[in-house]
C-alpha cells in the first residue's frame, strides 16, 4: 500500500486586516494509491478550502498555512513555485463545482483542450492532443463531435464531462473533484459517477471527492473523512463508518438524508448553528449542538483515537481525552 | 375529479414562442411546451410532490400555479372557484390565497431593508392588523414561535446577516403570515445544509397544517419528496407521466422514465446497489415535442406504436395512473 | 436606536476612508462646502461693488489676486462663483439623475414596448451633439443661468437612464422582486421600493461625474459669451478676461484653476463612489 498524500497538521488562517478565520485546523490523514477518499462536511466545515489549499490556490498574502502535505515525497505547502508548477495538472488534477463557468465561452473546446495540454508539453502535436482527448472524452461517453463545439451548445452534464477530461490530460496520481456533481441531475450525476468509477480502474487513479451528499460518497468512495468547522471528526472506510457511524455529528448528519426506499425513519437534523470560526474554542468544537455533550466536551478538545480497530474518531466518548 | 378536491389545477400549459417577431413570418411556429396540459386534482392540507430533472417543467409549473406567469391556457379552481375570475376581480384576494416559498433564502429578500421591515410589507399591503403596532406584535410572535429568537434581535437585521436557515424560516413566516390556502415550495432546502433541512420541512408541514393548507412541494431530491408527499406527480417535458401515492410510485414505479430517475438515485447504504437503469443522452428542449411519446426516443419499452400518438393516461388502481401505452391491456 | 446610529456613522467613515480617491473627493466637497457656507466671510470685499482700483495687479491696492476692468475684486468673485458652479452642477445633476433614473427604471423594469420606446429615444438622444443642441436652446430661449441648468439636466439624462435600465434589467429578475410580486406589491411600488433603490448605486456615481461635465459646459457657455452675464461665475470670467489675457492675466486665470480643482473634486468623488460601491463590497458594507 503505497501514500500518495499524506496531510500532517494542517492549518489554514484566513487573514485580514479585522480579523482571523480558521478555516481549517489541525488536520492529518492519509490516502493510499487507489483509495477513493469523500471529504465530507456542510458549509463552513473547510473541505473546499483544504483542496484548494492543497493545490496552494489560495491567496498567499491573506491565507496563512501551516503543516504538510507530502504527495509523492514533495510538501506541496512548502514546495518552490517552480517545482508546484510542475505538479499541477501533471500529477494533481482538479475539477471544480459548475466547471462550465471555467472554460472560456469565446473558443471552441479543442482548442482550449490544446491550450491545456501544451503548459506541460508544448511540443505536443495536435493529433496527439485530440488522440489523448478522444480517449478521455470517450472514458467519459462524449462524442467526438464535442472537441469541435463551442462551451454554450453544450449541456451542464455534458461540460461536466469535459471538465473532468480534461483533469485527466497528463494522466495525474491524484484527482480532487470538489462537489463536481452537485450541481446535475440525478440521473447525469449517477452516469458521471458511473463513468468516474469505470474510469478510475482504467487508469489507476486515486480520487478525493469533497462533497456534502452522504449518497455519492457511499457509492463511489471506499474511505470518508468527516468535516465539521475545519477539524475532522471522523474517518475510516466507508463500510465501516456509514452502518456505523461513532461520531454524533456522523450520526446526525447520516440521519438527515431521508432514505428512497424503507420504513420512513423519522427525519431529523442538527440543532444549532455553526460556531464562529474566528474565534479559538475551547473545548470540542461541535460540542454547542452535541446530543451526548457531556461537562468534558466543552473544556477539553479530544484527541483521535481508533475505535474498535476501524475508524478514527475525535470525541470524548471514546476517550479523547488522554 | 372527487368532492375532495379543494386544488384542481386544469388544462394548464404555458408556451414560450420560439422565433416571435418579424423573423417568425412565414416560418412555422415553433412553441416550448415548458408546460403542456396538465390536469391534476390536490385534496386539502395534502402535499403534491413534483419531481423530474431540469427541463421538466416542474418550476414553471411552480410560477405559473402562483401566477408569477400567467399560463397560456387553463385555470386553476380553489375550492371551485376560479382564480382566473379572482386575479381580475380582487388581486389582493389571490396573493392572499396562494403563497410560494423560493428555493434561494438568500436573494429573497431586499438587501436594503430590516427583516421588520421585510415582514411588515405584506401585513400592511393587505391589511392585516389593526395598526403598526399591532403588526408588530404579530411578527414578534411569529418568530418566536419558529424558534427565531430573540425576536426583537432578529427584526433589527438585515438579510445579509443571518443564515441561510434562518432566512428560509423568515421566507415561510411571510408567506404564512397571509393564512394562504394554497402553497408553492419551490425546492425550499436544496440551497441549505443538509443537517438545518429537516427543522425548515418540519416547520413548513406544520403551518401548512395549521392553516389546512395545500402544499405543492417541487424537487429534484426523490428520497426527500418521499419523505414529505402524500402524493408524488412525476413531470417529463412539460407532462406529467406518472402520477400516485408516494409510497406506491417509489416502491413499484411504472413508467419506465420514472423508473429510470429512481434507478439512478444513489442511496446512503453502501450495501444497496441499485441496478442503474441506463439512458441515451439528456432530456432534449421540448421544443414542438411528439408526435409520439415524449419519451419514446430514449426509451428502453419504446415499442412501433409509441412514436405514433401520445399515450394516454392509464388508470391502475387507487388512482395511480401512468402516461405509457405498454399498461394498455 | 442610538448606538444603531453611531455604529452607522462608524461604518461610513470606515467606507471613506477605504478609497484613496473618496478620501480625497470627501475632502475636496468639504472644502467647497466651506467656500459656499462661508462666502461673505471668507472674501474680502464685496464682488458685486464696481470699485476704483481698475485692472490691479497681485496683491495691489489690497486685492489679493488683482481685479478686472469693472473693479471688481478677483479674489472675492472666484469665492462666490463657487457658489454658482455648484449650483449649477447640483441642479443639474438632480434633473438628469431623476429624468434617468425613472425613464431608465421604467423602461428596464417594465420591459416590452415601453421599452423598446425608451430605448430608440436614448439613443437618438445620444446621437446628437449635446453641445450644440445646448447651444441652439440657450439661442432660442435665452441664457438666464436657470435656462442653462435646465438644459443641461434635460441633455444628458441619457446616461444615466441607460444605467438605471440596465440595473432595473437585472433586478426585476431577482427572487425578492419575485417574491413581492407573489406577496401583492403593485408595480409601483416594487419599482419605488425595490427596483430603483437597489439599482441606484452607478447611477449615484455616475450622477457626481456629471456635475464635473456640468460645471465645465457652464464654463463652456460663459466662455463664449452664452452664459449668463448678471450673475458671477467663473466662466463669465475667463471670458472677461479673454481681451485682457496678455495684460491682466489673473483675471481668466485664477477662474481656470478654479474650475479645473472643482472638476477634480467631483471626478475623484464619482470615481471613489463607484470603487466603493461595487457589488464586491455588498451595498458598502463589508463583504
Amino acid at each position: 500500500m503505497s501514500t500518495i498524500l499524506e496531510v500532517k497538521n494542517l492549518n489554514i488562517t484566513y487573514k485580514n486586516k479585522k480579523k482571523n478565520v480558521y478555516a481549517v485546523k489541525d488536520v492529518s490523514f492519509t490516502i493510499n494509491k487507489g483509495d477513493s477518499l469523500g471529504l465530507v462536511g456542510e458549509s463552513g466545515s473547510g473541505k473546499s478550502t483544504l483542496a484548494t489549499a492543497l493545490l496552494r490556490l489560495h491567496p498567499k498574502h491573506s491565507t496563512v498555512i501551516t503543516g504538510k502535505a507530502n504527495f509523492m515525497g514533495k510538501d506541496l505547502i512548502s514546495i518552490s513555485e517552480k517545482e508546484l508548477l510542475d505538479l499541477r495538472w501533471n500529477e494533481l488534477a482538479v475539477v471544480f463545482q459548475k466547471s462550465m463557468n471555467s472554460l472560456s465561452p469565446v473558443h471552441r473546446i479543442g482548442e482550449q483542450i490544446e491550450d491545456i495540454y501544451r503548459v506541460h508539453k508544448p511540443k505536443a502535436t495536435k493529433k496527439e492532443i485530440s488522440d489523448r482527448a478522444s480517449y478521455l472524452m470517450s472514458l467519459v461517453n462524449l462524442s467526438n463531435r464535442v472537441y469541435n463545439l463551442y462551451p454554450h451548445e453544450l449541456s451542464g452534464g455534458m461540460l461536466q464531462r469535459v471538465s473532468i477530461a480534461i483533469s485527466l490530460l497528463h494522466n495525474p496520481k491524484l484527482l480532487i473533484l470538489d462537489e463536481a456533481t452537485t450541481a446535475l441531475d440525478v440521473v447525469t450525476q449517477g452516469q458521471i459517477l458511473d463513468e468516474i468509477l469505470k474510469m478510475e480502474k482504467e487508469m489507476d487513479m486515486t480520487r478525493i471527492m469533497i462533497t456534502h451528499d452522504m449518497s455519492v460518497v457511499s457509492s463511489s468512495c471506499n474511505k470518508v473523512a468527516i468535516m465539521y468547522a475545519g477539524e475532522l471528526m471522523e474517518v475510516g472506510c466507508v463500510e465501516d463508518i456509514i452502518p456505523n457511524p461513532k461520531h454524533p455529528y456522523t450520526q446526525g448528519l447520516l440521519s438527515s438524508f431521508p432514505s428512497l426506499k424503507g420504513e420512513k425513519k423519522e427525519l431529523r437534523g442538527i440543532p444549532g448553528y455553526l460556531p464562529d470560526l474566528s474565534i479559538k474554542h475551547e473545548g470540542c468544537i461541535f460540542a454547542t449542538r452535541c446530543k451526548d455533550v457531556m461537562d468534558i466536551c466543552r473544556k477539553i478538545k479530544p484527541v483521535k483515537k481508533i475505535v474498535d480497530n476501524k475508524q478514527e474518531v475525535s470525541c470524548h466518548l471514546y476517550g479523547g481525552d488522554d | 375529479m372527487d368532492n375532495n378536491t379543494y386544488i384542481d389545477i386544469k388544462n394548464i400549459s404555458m408556451w414560450y414562442p420560439v422565433n416571435s417577431g418579424l423573423k417568425s413570418i412565414g416560418k412555422e411556429k415553433k412553441w416550448i411546451k415548458a408546460v403542456d396540459d396538465i390536469t391534476i386534482g390536490i385534496e386539502r392540507g395534502e402535499v403534491l410532490g413534483v419531481i423530474g430533472e431540469s427541463g421538466c417543467g416542474k418550476s414553471t409549473l411552480g410560477r405559473v400555479l402562483v401566477r408569477l406567469e400567467n399560463p397560456t391556457s387553463g385555470d386553476v379552481l380553489i375550492d371551485g372557484q376560479s382564480t382566473k375570475n379572482l386575479i381580475k376581480n380582487d388581486y389582493k384576494a389571490f396573493r392572499r390565497l396562494v403563497q410560494i416559498v423560493f428555493q434561494n433564502p438568500y436573494d429573497s429578500f431586499t438587501p436594503r431593508d430590516t427583516i421588520e421591515k421585510i415582514l411588515m410589507r405584506p401585513l400592511r399591503i393587505h391589511d392585516i392588523g389593526k395598526s403598526d403596532a399591532d403588526r408588530n406584535t404579530i411578527i414578534k410572535e411569529a418568530l418566536e414561535a419558529s424558534g427565531l429568537r430573540p425576536a426583537e434581535d432578529i427584526m433589527s437585521r438585515y438579510p445579509h446577516q443571518l443564515s441561510g436557515g434562518q432566512l428560509q424560516r423568515i421566507s415561510i413566516l411571510r408567506s404564512m403570515l397571509l393564512e394562504p390556502k394554497f402553497i408553492i415550495a419551490d425546492e425550499p432546502v436544496s440551497m441549505l445544509d443538509v443537517s438545518v433541512r429537516a427543522d425548515i420541512i418540519s416547520m413548513l408541514l406544520r403551518l401548512s397544517k395549521e392553516n389546512n393548507a395545500s402544499v405543492v412541494f417541487i424537487s429534484h431530491d426523490i428520497s426527500l419528496t418521499r419523505y414529505i408527499s402524500n402524493k408524488i406527480a412525476v413531470m417529463y417535458l412539460g407532462k406529467i407521466v406518472e402520477y400516485g401515492d408516494s409510497e406506491v410510485v417509489v416502491n413499484e414505479p411504472k413508467h419506465p422514465y420514472t423508473q429510470v430517475l429512481l434507478s439512478n438515485c444513489a442511496s446512503i447504504d453502501p450495501n444497496e446497489r441499485m441496478n442503474k437503469l441506463s439512458v441515451e443522452g439528456e432530456p432534449p428542449t421540448p421544443i414542438n415535442p411528439g408526435p409520439g411519446c415524449y419519451f419514446a426516443p430514449r426509451c428502453f419499452k419504446a415499442v412501433e406504436q409509441c412514436f405514433n400518438k401520445y399515450p394516454d393516461n392509464i388508470v391502475l388502481e387507487n388512482g395511480h395512473y401512468v402516461a405509457c401505452d405498454r399498461y394498455n391491456k | 436606536m442610538e448606538s444603531n446610529l453611531n455604529n452607522k456613522l462608524k461604518k461610513t467613515y470606515k467606507i471613506i476612508t477605504s478609497d484613496k480617491q473618496l478620501t480625497a473627493g470627501i475632502i475636496g466637497l468639504l472644502i467647497v462646502l466651506t467656500v459656499i457656507i462661508f462666502a461673505p466671510s471668507l472674501s474680502t470685499h464685496d464682488p458685486n461693488f464696481y470699485g476704483t482700483n481698475v485692472l490691479s495687479g497681485l496683491g495691489e491696492n489690497g486685492h489679493l489676486l488683482g481685479t478686472n476692468k469693472m473693479g471688481q475684486d478677483i479674489y472675492s468673485m472666484i469665492i462666490f462663483g463657487t457658489r454658482t458652479s455648484v449650483q449649477v452642477a447640483v441642479i443639474s445633476a438632480l434633473i438628469s439623475g431623476v429624468l434617468g433614473i425613472l425613464i431608465g427604471g421604467i423602461a428596464g423594469f417594465f420591459g416590452g414596448k415601453i421599452d423598446q420606446f425608451v430605448s430608440e429615444l436614448i439613443n437618438v438622444f445620444m446621437m446628437l451633439p449635446t453641445f450644440f443642441l445646448i447651444l441652439l436652446i440657450i439661442a432660442l430661449f435665452g441664457n438666464s443661468i436657470t435656462n442653462v441648468m435646465i438644459v443641461i439636466g434635460i441633455t444628458t439624462w441619457p446616461s444615466n437612464a441607460k444605467l438605471m435600465r440596465a440595473q432595473a434589467l437585472s433586478i426585476r429578475e431577482r427572487t425578492f422582486v419575485k417574491a413581492a410580486t407573489a406577496m401583492g406589491e403593485s408595480k409601483r411600488e416594487i419599482l419605488f421600493k425595490y427596483i430603483i433603490p437597489n439599482g441606484i448605486f452607478p447611477v449615484i456615481a455616475n450622477t457626481t461625474i456629471g456635475m464635473s461635465n456640468a460645471i465645465l459646459t457652464e464654463a463652456s457657455l460663459s466662455f463664449l459669451g452664452l452664459g449668463d452675464p448678471n450673475i458671477i461665475s467663473w466662466g463669465q470670467m475667463i471670458y472677461e478676461g479673454k481681451s485682457y489675457i496678455t495684460s491682466a492675466w489673473w483675471i481668466s486665470a485664477f477662474a481656470g484653476v478654479a474650475i479645473i480643482l472643482t472638476v477634480i473634486v467631483f471626478y475623484l468623488l464619482g470615481d471613489g463612489l463607484n470603487h466603493v460601491l461595487n457589488p464586491k463590497h455588498a451595498n458598502g458594507r463589508e463583504a
